[in-house]
C-alpha cells in the first residue's frame, strides 16, 4: 500500500509543478512500475510500449472522437439559444423562471452534448444576457449556468461516462441509459435550488412575460411530424412490416431530413431519441451511435446555415485536438494504472474493509466524501482516472453495481466542476463573463452545490434510481 | 519569434490539422455508412473496422503536436500563484525541457516496437492492411510533439488559461 500512495503523492508533486498530468502520470507509472518489479526497466518499458500502441489503436474508443465532434457541431449550430427559448416560453413567467428555464435548456443540450464546459460556456452566451436584461441577480443568473452546464456529462452522451466505460470495461451504453433518471432528478433538484434563492431574495429572479399556451407550443415547430414519423415507424416494425435495425436507419435519415425543416427544440428530441434510442435498443454499438450523432449534429448546422468550411475545419481541428489530448491522459493514467494493479493497494483496501466489518454503503459514502473533497482542488478526470484503478476493484469485491457506481463518478465530477476555489465551470464563468466578479461567482453556485451533494446522497440511498433503466436493456 | 520558424510552424500545424480533420470527417461517415449499408442493404462495409481502427490511431497521433503546439495539456496552475513571474518562467522552461526528453523517449520506444511490428510482418485481419507503416507514424508524431516542446523552450508562449476534459 505504502508503494502506492507514495506514487500518488510523487504523481500530485510532479503535477504540482507543472508537469501535464499526463506525463506525471505516465512517469511515475512507469517508474512505479519498474520499481515493483525489482528494478526491471526492460518489463516497465514493453509494458509502456504495449499501452501507448493498444490505446492508440482500439476500435472502441472511437466512441472520443465521434462525440465529441457531435458537441462540437451543436455548439457552432447555435442549438442552445433554441433550447433556451423553448424553455423559457414555459417557465420563464415564473418566479426565477429564466434561471428554471436555463438549468432545463442546459439539460436539453446535455442530451446532445457530452461536454459540461461547452455546455456553461454556450449558456452562458445565450441565457447570461437575457437574464441581466430581465434585472437578474448576477449571482443567481451565474450560479445557474454554472450549475445547469454540468448535466452536459450527467445526461447521456458524456464524455467522462465514455472514459470511465473503457477503463473499467463497463458497458457504455447502459452507463449512457443510467444516466437518464439521475439527470432529470438533477434538473429538479437545481430548479428548487432556483426557487430557495428567489424564496429568500425575490428581487434576485423576477418573473418573466407569460405567453399564451399557443405561443408556447409554437416554439416546438414540427412535433406532429416527428412524432408521426417515429409512431409510423414504430408500428411498422410492430406489425412486422420492418425489422427494427432497418426502421432505426430510415428513423435517421427522417430526422436529418425533418431537422432540415423544422429548426429547434423538436429536432434535438429527435436526435437524442434516434441515438440514445438506437443503442438502448441494440440496433447501434455506442460507436455508431457516435456517429449517427455526429453525423446529425453535422446536419443541424447545415440546416441553420453556419457550416461553412470555416466552422467545418473548426470543428473538426479542435475535436482532434481535444481527442489527442484526452488520449494522452488516458494512457498516462492506465499506465498508472497498472503499477497501482501489481502493488498491494487495491489488496489491501479490500482487507481493510473485510477486517472492520465495513457496510457497502458506508465504503461508497466514504469514497464519495473524498472525492467530493478532492474535486474542490483537483482536476476532475484526471481525479477519476487517478483512483478508479484504485477503488474500482473494490467496488466488485463489495458486489455493487459498476454502472451505478459509474453515475455517482459522474456526479462527483459534477460537483467538482462547480465547488471553488478550482471548479473548471467557474473558471469558464469568470472568462466569459469578465463583468461578473469571481466572488459573486462563487458566491451563487453554493446552493446548488448544495441541491448537488443532497442528489449524489439520494443516489447513493436509492441505487434504483441509476439501475433501472439499464436493467431493462437487453 | 523569428519569422522563418513561425512560418514552418504554421506550415506543419496546418498541414497535421487538415490531415486530422480530413480524417475524423472520413472516420464518422464511414462508421455512418457501414450502419446504413449493414441493415438497409444488408451488406457490411468490408474491413471498416479495422479502418477505423487505424484512422483513430493516425487521428490521435497527428493530433498530439497540435496540443503541445497549442499547449492544450492539462496542467495544474495553483504554483503560478506562488512563484514570481521570472522563476515560473524558467520553470515553465524546464518542464517544456522534461516533456521534451520525455516524448524522445517515448518515441524511441515505439520506434522499436514499430520494428518488431515490421519484422514480423503484421498485417490486419481482413483488408491485410500492414501495420507497422502506422506505428512508425506514431513514433514520428511523438518525436515532433517532442520537437514541438524543444521549440517551446527558447519561444516560451504567453500563459493561458487552464483547458478543461470534462
Amino acid at each position: 500500500m505504502t508503494e502506492a500512495l507514495i506514487g500518488l503523492l510523487v504523481m500530485m508533486i510532479l503535477a504540482f509543478i507543472r508537469i501535464p498530468i499526463a506525463l506525471s502520470m505516465g512517469i511515475v507509472g512507469i517508474v512505479g512500475y519498474a520499481y515493483m518489479r525489482d528494478w526491471n526497466w526492460a518489463v516497465a518499458f514493453a509494458t509502456a510500449q504495449t499501452k501507448v500502441y493498444e490505446t492508440g489503436r482500439n476500435y472502441t474508443l472511437s466512441v472520443v472522437p465521434l462525440f465529441i465532434l457531435m458537441g462540437n457541431f451543436v455548439t457552432r449550430a447555435g442549438m442552445s439559444r433554441e433550447l433556451f427559448r423553448t424553455a423559457n416560453a414555459f417557465v420563464g413567467h415564473l418566479r426565477g423562471g429564466l434561471a428554471m428555464a436555463t438549468i432545463a435548456g442546459c439539460a436539453g443540450f446535455g442530451a446532445i452534448c457530452g461536454s459540461s464546459i461547452a455546455t456553461a460556456a454556450t449558456f452562458a452566451k445565450v441565457a447570461y444576457p437575457e437574464m441581466k436584461k430581465l434585472g437578474y441577480a448576477d449571482y443567481l443568473s451565474t450560479g445557474s449556468i454554472a450549475a445547469g452546464g454540468t448535466l452536459g456529462i450527467l445526461i447521456p452522451p458524456s464524455t467522462i461516462m465514455v472514459i470511465y466505460g473503457i477503463m473499467t470495461e463497463t458497458n457504455i451504453g447502459k452507463l449512457f441509459a443510467a444516466g437518464v433518471m439521475p439527470g432529470i432528478l438533477a434538473a429538479v433538484l437545481l430548479c428548487i435550488a432556483v426557487q430557495f434563492i428567489t424564496w429568500r431574495d425575490p428581487t434576485a429572479g423576477p418573473r418573466g412575460v407569460r405567453l399564451p399556451w399557443r405561443e408556447r407550443f409554437a416554439t416546438l415547430k414540427g412535433i406532429w411530424w416527428f412524432a408521426g414519423v417515429g409512431a409510423a415507424l414504430m408500428a411498422a416494425t410492430k406489425l412486422g412490416w420492418m425489422e427494427g435495425n432497418d426502421a432505426a436507419v430510415i428513423g435517421a435519415f427522417a430526422v436529418f431530413g425533418l431537422a432540415m425543416v423544422f429548426k429547434g427544440v423538436t429536432s434535438v428530441i429527435a436526435l437524442f431519441v434516434l441515438v440514445m434510442g438506437g443503442i438502448y435498443g441494440g440496433v447501434f454499438t455506442a460507436v455508431e451511435g457516435a456517429a449517427v450523432g455526429a453525423v446529425g449534429a453535422m446536419v443541424f448546422a447545415i440546416a441553420r446555415g453556419v457550416l461553412s468550411w470555416k466552422t467545418l475545419y473548426e470543428s473538426l481541428v479542435e475535436s482532434a485536438r481535444t481527442t489527442s489530448m484526452l488520449f494522452l491522459i488516458l494512457i498516462g493514467a492506465l499506465m498508472f494504472a497498472e503499477f497501482v494493479n501489481i502493488t498491494t493497494m487495491p489488496q489491501e483496501l479490500k482487507d481493510l474493509v473485510q477486517r472492520f466489518q465495513l457496510h457497502p454503503i458506508m465504503v461508497v459514502a466514504a469514497i464519495m466524501v473524498i472525492y467530493v473533497i478532492l474535486g474542490t482542488a483537483m482536476e476532475e478526470l484526471s481525479m477519476i482516472l487517478l483512483t478508479v484503478p484504485v477503488f474500482f476493484p473494490l467496488i466488485v469485491h463489495l458486489g455493487l453495481d459498476p454502472i451505478w457506481f459509474g453515475v455517482l463518478i459522474v456526479v462527483v465530477v459534477e460537483i467538482g466542476l462547480i465547488s471553488p476555489p478550482v471548479g473548471m465551470n467557474l473558471f469558464v464563468l469568470s472568462t466569459l463573463l469578465p463583468e461578473v466578479p469571481t466572488r459573486t461567482v462563487f458566491r451563487g453556485v453554493l446552493p446548488f452545490v448544495v441541491a448537488d451533494c443532497l442528489r449524489l446522497a439520494i443516489l447513493v440511498a436509492l441505487p434504483i434510481i441509476s439501475t433501472w433503466l439499464p436493467s431493462l436493456m437487453k | 519569434m523569428s519569422k522563418a520558424s513561425s512560418t514552418w510552424e504554421e506550415k506543419i500545424d496546418a498541414v497535421l490539422g487538415l490531415a486530422a480533420s480530413a480524417i475524423l470527417l472520413v472516420l464518422m461517415f464511414i462508421t455512418f455508412a457501414d450502419v446504413v449499408a449493414r441493415y438497409l442493404f444488408n451488406f457490411p462495409l468490408r474491413g471498416a473496422f479495422e479502418i477505423t481502427e487505424l484512422m483513430l490511431l493516425v487521428l490521435i497521433f497527428a493530433g498530439l503536436p497540435l496540443v503541445s503546439h497549442a499547449d492544450e495539456h492539462v496542467t495544474m496552475d495553483f504554483i503560478d500563484h506562488m512563484l514570481p513571474r521570472t522563476a515560473l518562467r524558467a520553470l515553465e522552461r524546464l518542464v517544456h525541457a522534461l516533456c521534451a526528453a520525455v516524448m524522445f523517449f517515448l518515441a524511441w520506444l515505439i520506434w522499436l516496437k514499430a520494428g518488431k511490428i515490421a519484422a514480423y510482418g503484421d498485417t490486419t485481419d481482413v483488408l491485410r492492411i500492414l501495420v507497422s507503416p502506422f506505428v512508425y507514424f506514431m513514433a514520428v508524431m511523438i518525436a515532433l510533439t517532442g520537437v514541438v516542446h524543444l521549440f517551446k523552450i527558447v519561444y516560451l508562449p504567453a500563459k493561458r488559461g487552464p483547458i478543461g476534459t470534462t
